[in-house]
């Protein structure tokens, strides 16, 4: 289709261009046939216009002349003349007042008996004796004794004759040069030039480079072609013309240029003037004009032609580029189908996967059930059945859920819910989630926390502990017994900005590693190693890829992986995450002097750095022995350590036994707490007898550090501002219930005026907002609202109130409903609500929340 | 019958309750009254008429109920009921209706045994 559209846009665009180019010539060429026809007719006309011009010139000049001689014959009137030497002496004067260069008479034979002059001879007496015996005056050409050309005029008179001379006619001569110089035949010699020649082409007069003596010779011999026609041929024509002494024109070429000729009869003589002109002169103003024209229609041929192109290329490109769109929307398509056959096919796996992995469990719960069933007086046996029946379903719902959240990752329904997160409380959640875990493996494990600046940022908590609790389960999972599972937690600096800070979260084992094969598809969905190794399938295999989806698309943050088979693996995940705004409550604690004890140079440093931020001076030592030294040092200037925290697992002499150590040197006064990442249930009660006062947990974030040593302050106002919100006073406080049904009501109503506040009854959103509408101004201090109430429900109820044109119209609105999942507090939370209580009422903890939201 | 045995008898949570309501009095109180609320029929009506929305909210409300008196049992239908009539009708409705309905009827002859022995 391509090269067919292709094809016809060149072809058409050759066809058009011929076409243009075919028009333009014929127009040129005709144009140039009519000019070259106009300047012939132009020249014809001028040549004319000019011989004419010259014949009449010529006319006169002669007339003139045989006027004078006409009058010198009148003179003549006797027969005397031709003896009398006076009356001659009286024509020669005559003659020369006229300027007549010669004077003579002619005789009947043409012989010429000279008055005045040297003795000239007519050259071809025979016409002009013709004509003189006419009565007719002529003119013709006749040479003197010096050979040189005179031209005569001849006057016929009735003289009396003498006896020797039969006279016809007076002949008075002229030089050549006269007429020639009169008429100026060589006018312009660059233009245009004339000569006088006889009927036989014998020049009469001519210009110097005509040497030839007849122009019919000139003519054979140096013009090069006459209008198509033979030298032969154009004589003939000439000849015939002059014959009938009729004016004739033509052209011809000589010398490479181009000539027109006009030849006309002279009066008075048997002469013609034959004119010529050069092309030239007449040319360059014609050609330059046919030059313009054809220039111009050369120029617009090309702007034609440029614009046929312009459209040629434009349309040209204009059915590329909607190929290129058919040919981009049918590999989109072809894409698009390949990938929903390849979703297709992962889900039709996925189902397969899911399907064996979810009928392991289920048989195991029927298969047992059925055995509990069959041996239902054997309590022990069924005992035993249940517990697997227990494990089973725990594995089911595990699967479930993560099947769920699988659809939704793949639905794109998973959306962050981000809150305000401790990373203490989640690390310390995660920690006391695992430990159980750990200690049942007997595996070593260490948490690190430090250079942690911000402990509260924005993210979803729930789904923060996910990626953890599976790194980490994971992590215990592939970690033999007696193995190490190790966990760090460190900020830096966010490339995002000051808002921002970065946090890397590692999970290390010594477990049993992965094959390169595996690591390239850990984050695929079901991906599971199949080997000896792994022979219990424990998991959904879903884990990692929910965990990548999660950090890497949900967060926006990366995770890494290094594994060795045999050696363990090392996963890293780094999120960028936004500083939560918290009124951090002033951390500060007097200026004791502290000691920490660990053998983990960064944990001692970061605790430190951390102390010293709420106003705690502190020293550190890597192991018991320093430690104890310190301590000596200190005791013996009289400056005791006013606390000291202490590792339990120490290099050489460990915790508990440096805590007795100490214990003896300083007697009982500092408290000593014993820092681990453990429960320290185990070791309590050797801990109590060596002296430790009591127990911190890792990690030692800055919140945990105070909240732990706040206990040895003396002024414990945390926990007096925490009593004190309890037990505030609400009493005779104004609330308003939204309630649709009047036993909720009854037994709201009748718990809350239990703790002194009064309540009024709206039993649906729209007598909500009409009452609060008619009351004054801060009449309540807080609405309680159902969700779900007919005519007008909470949410719009609540939405409604937000819009009021009231002072009090963001007063506290809490949601009281029987809904409490997720999606509801949100909605609530959305709609303008301030908080959320899910049924059945709790007094105290609607007591609290009203009590945080009334000013 | 005790206040207690009716809770066994209804399948509720008489710990629970008292916990929050704090007084075997205020308990027996709102346990009487659960029988004089309108939400059971309002239901049902709205279960034969095929007003799924109304029938929605009379469970919501039966749920919110049950909750504030501990009545886990039929608290527990209700709540699954209402979540099958959320977005309008689905063919669970029907029998989980039905179940609301027969742990309606055992939750109201519990609490009228414990009324008449009250009162007796």
């Amino acid at each position: 289709m391509k090269n067919k559209t292709t094809r016809f846009l060149l072809g058409s665009l050759i066809g058009v261009v011929l076409l243009c180019v075919g028009v333009f010539t014929f127009f040129s060429l005709h144009m140039s046939a009519q000019s070259s026809r106009a300047i012939n007719e132009v020249g014809t006309l001028y040549m004319s216009r000019m011989s004419q011009q010259t014949s009449s010139h010529f006319d006169s000049i002669i007339s003139l002349q045989m006027g004078q001689l006409r009058s010198l014959a009148d003179t003549i009137t006797t027969a005397g003349i031709h003896e009398d030497p006076e009356l001659q002496e009286e024509l020669i004067v005559q003659a020369k007042a006229r300027d007549f260069d010669y004077l003579g008479f002619c005789g009947n034979d043409g012989s010429i008996r000279m008055i005045y002059g040297s003795q000239v001879a007519v050259s071809d007496p025979g016409p002009f004796l013709v004509s003189l015996g006419k009565d007719q005056q002529k003119v013709a050409i006749g040479t003197n004794a010096r050979g040189e050309k005179v031209v005569l005029l001849g006057m016929p008179s009735p003289f009396p004759s003498s006896e020797e001379h039969d006279c016809v006619a007076l002949v008075a001569g002229l030089p050549v040069d006269y007429i020639s110089d009169n008429l100026t035949l060589e006018e312009n010699s660059e233009r245009a030039y004339s000569y006088i020649i006889r009927k036989d082409g014998s020049f009469v007069i001519r210009s110097a480079d005509a040497y030839r003596n007849s122009y019919f010779e000139r003519v054979r011999v140096s013009y090069e072609s006459i209008n198509g026609m033979t030298p032969e041929e154009y004589i003939q024509e000439l000849s015939a013309a002059m014959a009938q002494e009729a004016d004739y024109s033509n052209e011809f070429e000589m010398g490479g240029e181009r000539y027109h000729l006009y030849c006309a009869h002279l009066p008075y003589s048997e002469w013609y003037l034959i004119t010529f002109m050069p092309y030239g002169s007449m040319d360059s103003v014609i050609n330059s004009f046919t030059r313009q024209w054809a220039g111009l229609a050369m120029l617009s041929a090309a702007v034609i032609l440029a614009a046929l192109l312009l459209v040629f290329f434009k349309y040209f490109q204009l059915t590329r580029a909607q190929l290129r769109e058919v040919e981009e929307a049918r590999r989109a398509a072809e894409a698009a189908q390949k990938e929903a056959e390849h979703a297709n096919r992962a889900k039709s796996e996925f189902l397969s996967n899911m399907s064996h992995d979810i009928r392991t469990p289920m048989n195991a719960i029927v298969g047992m059930t059925a055995i509990a069933t069959a041996n239902i007086d054997n309590s022990k046996q069924v005992q035993n059945c249940l517990k697997k029946i227990t494990l089973s379903s725990k594995h089911l719902l595990g699967l479930i859920n993560d099947v769920l959240d699988m659809s939704k990752i793949e639905s794109g329904k998973m959306t962050l819910n981000l809150d305000q997160v401790s990373l203490r409380e989640v690390v310390d959640g995660i920690v006391s989630i695992c430990q159980p875990q750990v200690k049942a493996k007997k595996q070593q494990f260490d948490v690190f926390i430090h250079d942690i600046s911000t402990e509260n940022v924005l993210c979803d908590s729930v789904r923060l502990n996910q990626v953890l609790l599976n790194l980490l389960s994971n992590a215990i999972k592939f970690t033999p017994e007696g193995g190490e599972i190790h966990m760090a937690l460190y900020e830096e600096e966010s490339p995002k900005g000051a808002n921002f800070v970065r946090i890397h979260m590692q999970v290390k084992d010594t477990g049993i590693g992965m094959s390169n094969q595996f690591m390239e598809h850990i984050f695929d969905s079901f991906a599971r190693e199949d080997s000896a190794r792994v022979h219990r399938t424990e998991g959904t295999g879903l884990g990692m890829a929910i965990t990548k989806f999660i950090v890497v698309d949900a967060m926006g943050g990366s995770i890494d992986v290094k594994s060795r088979q045999g050696q363990g693996t090392e996963f890293s995940v780094t999120l960028d995450l936004e500083k939560a705004e918290v009124m951090e409550e002033d951390m500060i604690l007097p200026n004791w002097n502290m000691l920490v004890v660990d053998d983990d140079r960064q944990l001692c440093e970061s605790t430190v750095a951390s102390l010293s931020s709420i106003g705690v001076s502190a020293e550190w030592a890597l192991d018991g022995e320093n430690a104890l030294s310190m301590v000596m040092k200190r005791h013996n200037r009289g400056d005791d350590y006013q606390i000291i925290l202490l590792d339990w697992k120490l290099p050489g002499m460990d915790g508990i036994a440096t805590a007795r150590r100490i214990r003896e040197e300083i007697g009982a006064n500092a408290p000593i707490l014993l820092i681990s990442a453990y429960d320290w249930g185990e070791i309590e009660h050797d801990a109590r007898e060596a002296g430790i006062t009591g127990f911190i947990a890792k990690p030692l974030f800055k919140s945990t550090l105070f909240n732990s040593l706040r206990q040895f302050t003396d002024m414990p106002e945390a926990e007096e501002e925490q009593a004190a919100e309890k037990t505030r006073d609400l009493t005779g406080k104004r609330v308003l219930l939204a309630e649709d049904n009047e036993l909720n009501w009854e037994i709201a109503n009748e718990l809350l005026s239990e703790e002194g506040l009064v309540l009024d009854w709206a039993e649906n959103g729209q007598i909500c907002v009409e009452m609060l509408e008619k009351s004054p101004v801060g009449y309540y201090e807080a609405v309680l609202m159902d969700v779900r109430m007919p005519i007008m429900g909470g949410y719009e109820a609540t939405q409604v109130i937000r819009t009021l044109d009231r002072a009090d119209r963001d007063l506290p609105i809490i949601a009281m409903t029987a809904d409490a999942f997720a999606e509801d507090v949100k909605r609530a939370l959305d709609c303008g609500m301030n908080a959320h209580i899910a049924k059945p009422i709790d007094v105290r903890e609607v007591m609290r929340l009203l009590a945080k939201y009334i000013k | 019958m005790t206040l207690q045995e009716c809770y066994a008898a209804l399948g509720g949570d008489y710990d629970e309750v008292i916990g929050r309501l704090r007084s075997e009095r205020m308990v027996q109180k709102f346990v009487l009254r659960f029988l004089d609320d309108k939400s059971y029929e309002l239901l049902c009506g709205a279960m034969e008429s095929g007003n799924y929305e109304e029938a929605f909210r009379a469970a919501h409300t039966i749920k919110g109920v049950c909750q504030n008196l501990s009545f886990t049992m039929l608290g527990r239908s209700s709540s699954a009921l209402s979540e099958a009539l959320r977005g309008g009708y689905t063919p669970e409705a029907d029998a989980l209706a039905e179940q609301v309905k027969a742990e309606y009827q055992q939750t109201a002859q519990a609490i009228r045994a414990f009324q008449e022995a009250a009162a007796g």
